[in-house]
């Protein structure tokens, strides 16, 4: 019988281990810049400024202020106006059915409050459906409002006569782009260090060389240590690089402590480290340890609130995200990082972190050092 | 370096031998190896179904039987890679389940095909098994130095172990296996999918090795190399259905039915032979090797009898008396069995 706790023969597969990769420095350059690249392309694809969205709108204006308006929408590259909408409701159709994304609603006197020098309103209306969609015309509806307030007032001397008032549809909790990168952080590190951990184990009994080490005296906890500590620096370099690139790449600062963020850091990839190896002990190929990585990667990608609101989804799924380590780590990313939250105020969410870590790598040990023994 | 490698060692001098400490449970007169109704049941199937044996030092044990028949899994088990179901098994007097850990230094395995890292070189696979078996740090290099000239392959230290050929991967495996200087050496097809020279430098090794003092437990499918193993066991369908040296299982009853004779038959047209010898009704068995038909007949029956009743198919002259070959003997117990 193997004992469950054995640390004979650690300095062997550490030597071995870095051999492996002193061989191979390819795949640990790949390891590192791969959260880097997944964060850019990820975050490069979801924060682009989307232009020439399709848009529409509605006139009740008996002057000539809304057409000079539609005007500067048309010559404007964040808008392309496709239809002119026959009645309010016709024009919510549209945006409805999808023919359009925004909504431009000019009131009737729209131009003659402006003329008389009362504050006017334009109203429009955006689909809140696609997060990326609504933010650029939000942002570019609140460009066109300050615009437009600035060139009548160097006319009429009077500030901010028009106000452009955007109504969010369908999703009225629209989040900024410093809510999605710091979510991305937590999925990147996710990826890499639950594959590599369980390819590298499975790997190892797919080609008969942990049979030919397990006759050895090599202990069962040296052999995990041995394989769980070189993929816990990769990940953890991982984790400076992509807080590195949101930093200095998206412009996303770090409102909270950033040594915190580090220990909360540590503790989640202890779970992951953990959720390679149990991989590790139930899947004999790399194919099937690679099936059940992606098995367990997508929910924590579409239930941890990394991409869509937890509130918004069905009770079950809700509970579900609640299984999801990645569910709490992205709280306390976000926490940390966007508001600034303390400890204090993070308690619930890094108690789970750490539970979850001493959980998850202390029953994958457990397994490991069974099915090894 | 050991004593048995100074001596099979070409090189003159060498550092003094040096023995490794006898560890207090050892048991001088206990078998090599001994298994005593070893099973293992995956599901409903006894893969390995009481399998009983006992294995003096010294010399090399063929362990044969076709694919499935539960040779891995007994190899296995002796090596404490699978927990029996039932029965035992003790190496040099040593639990394989209770003792495990003094078991291991014990013993020196090689996996089926090839267990080797590719991506490191043959020094650093090397490298890796001295520490994994925990050598200090001046026998690492002692030891290393002695399997490397002992198996040739010093000559290829720097090579990345993926490149070498299969014969000197093998090599290689083998090296890897005796670096702790185990007294007992598990061998798990050492020579399968290898060229036929690099087959026999390998059995000669073992050869070697084994007149030295070591015990070596093979399991493999080659006939031939059955022949040349000091003892052998036939397992089929999970059951140890013969054991003991080869002279032993050629006159076994079942093999050498009383009042019967093996005669090797030269023919040219093999098959048209081989049914009419089948046809004969003194024939009790006949099978084909080659050019020839071996058939089992009555001890009244002459070749010249045989050669009248094949109608020129034989020449009398080309009907030898023949002893048993093992391929026979395994033959001959598989049918019997299956019955």
């Amino acid at each position: 019988m193997r004992a469950l706790f054995d640390l004979h023969g650690l300095d062997a597969v550490f030597y071995k281990e870095i051999r492996h990769v002193a061989r191979d420095p390819a795949t640990l350059v790949l390891a590192i810049a791969m959260p880097l690249m997944q964060l850019l392309l990820f975050g490069y694809a979801i924060n682009l400024k989307v232009e020439n969205i399709r848009s529409a709108y509605y006139s009740e204006d008996r002057g000539r202020l809304a057409e000079q308006v539609i005007d500067g929408l048309k010559a404007s590259r964040g808008f392309d106006i496709v239809s002119v909408a026959p009645s309010r409701e016709a024009l919510m159709q549209e945006i409805v059915s999808g023919k359009v994304h925004v909504g431009f609603d000019f009131p009737q006197d729209f131009s003659a409050d402006v003329l008389r020098g009362k504050p006017s309103s334009m109203q429009v209306l955006i689909d809140g459906s696609d997060s990326a969609i609504a933010q650029s015309a939000y942002g570019s509806a609140a460009e066109i409002g300050t615009a437009l307030s600035q060139r009548l007032r160097s006319v009429t001397g009077i500030p901010a006569l028009v106000d452009v008032r955007p109504r969010m549809l369908f999703n009225p909790t629209l989040r900024s782009a410093n809510f999605l990168v710091p979510g991305l952080i937590g999925l990147v590190m996710q990826n890499i260090t639950v594959m590599l951990t369980a390819l590298s184990i499975v790997g190892e009994r797919e080609r008969g060389t942990l049979d030919q080490i397990l006759v050895t005296p090599v202990g069962t906890t040296a052999l995990m240590l041995g394989k769980i500590v070189p993929y816990a620096i990769v990940g953890f370099l991982d984790f400076l690089l992509v807080l590195g690139a949101m930093h200095w790449v998206f412009g996303v600062p770090i409102a909270g402590n950033l040594l915190l963020l580090l220990m909360l850091g540590a503790g989640f990839l202890l779970t992951v480290l953990g959720l390679g190896l149990l991989i590790s002990t139930v899947a004999r190929s790399q194919m099937q340890a690679m099936l059940l990585a992606a098995f367990i990667l997508l929910p924590s990608v579409l239930l941890s609130g990394m991409l869509f609101e937890r509130e918004l989804m069905p009770p079950v799924m809700q509970l579900v995200s609640y299984t999801l380590p990645l569910t709490y780590f992205l709280e306390i990313l976000r926490g940390i990082i966007v508001r600034g939250a303390s400890l204090t105020d993070l308690w619930v969410p890094a108690t789970a972190t750490v539970v979850f870590g001493v959980v998850v790598l202390g029953l994958a040990s457990i397994r490991f050092a069974r099915t090894t023994s | 370096m050991s004593e048995l490698e100074a001596s099979l060692s070409t090189r003159p001098g060498g550092p003094e031998p040096r023995r490794l400490s006898e560890p207090a449970a050892s048991r001088p007169n206990a078998p090599a190896i001994r298994a005593d109704k070893l099973t293992k049941r995956y599901g409903e199937r006894n893969v390995v179904d009481g399998v009983s044996f006992a294995i003096a030092r010294g010399g090399i044990f063929g362990f044969l039987g076709p694919n499935g028949s539960g040779k891995s899994t007994t190899i296995k088990m002796l090596c404490g890679l699978v927990m029996p179901t039932s029965g035992a098994a003790q190496i040099d007097g040593l639990d394989v389940v209770r003792d495990s850990s003094e078991v291991r230094r014990r013993i020196g395995y090689m996996a089926q095909g090839f267990a080797m890292y590719t991506d490191l070189t043959v020094d650093e696979n090397m490298e890796f098994y001295a520490r994994a078996y925990e050598l200090p740090r001046e026998r690492r290099a002692e030891r290393k130095a002695s399997v490397g000239e002992l198996t040739g392959i010093k000559e290829f230290l720097q090579t990345r172990a993926g490149v070498l050929s299969g014969g000197w991967q093998r090599r290689l495996a083998l090296a890897c296996a005796l670096l702790h200087d185990p007294p007992i050496v598990f061998l798990d097809e050492p020579t399968a999918g290898i060229d036929p020279v690099a087959r026999r430098e390998l059995w000669d090794l073992l050869f070697r090795l084994a007149e030295a003092g070591k015990t070596f437990f093979v399991t493999t499918h080659y006939m031939d190399e059955a022949e040349r193993c000091s003892d052998v066991a036939y397992i089929f369908d999970g059951k140890l259905i013969a054991y003991g040296s080869g002279d032993e299982l050629r006159h076994l009853p079942d093999v050498e039915q009383p009042g019967a004779q093996r005669y090797a038959v030269d023919a040219h047209e093999i098959m048209a032979t081989f049914s009419a010898l089948r046809a004969l009704p003194y024939v009790k068995d006949a099978t084909i090797f080659g050019r020839e038909v071996h058939v089992i007949v009555d001890s009244s029956v002459t070749p010249q009898q045989i050669a009248r009743d094949l109608h020129g198919l034989a020449a009398p002259e080309g009907i030898k008396r023949i002893e048993p070959t093992l391929e026979d003997v395994f033959v001959a117990l598989t049918r019997e069995y299956e019955k």
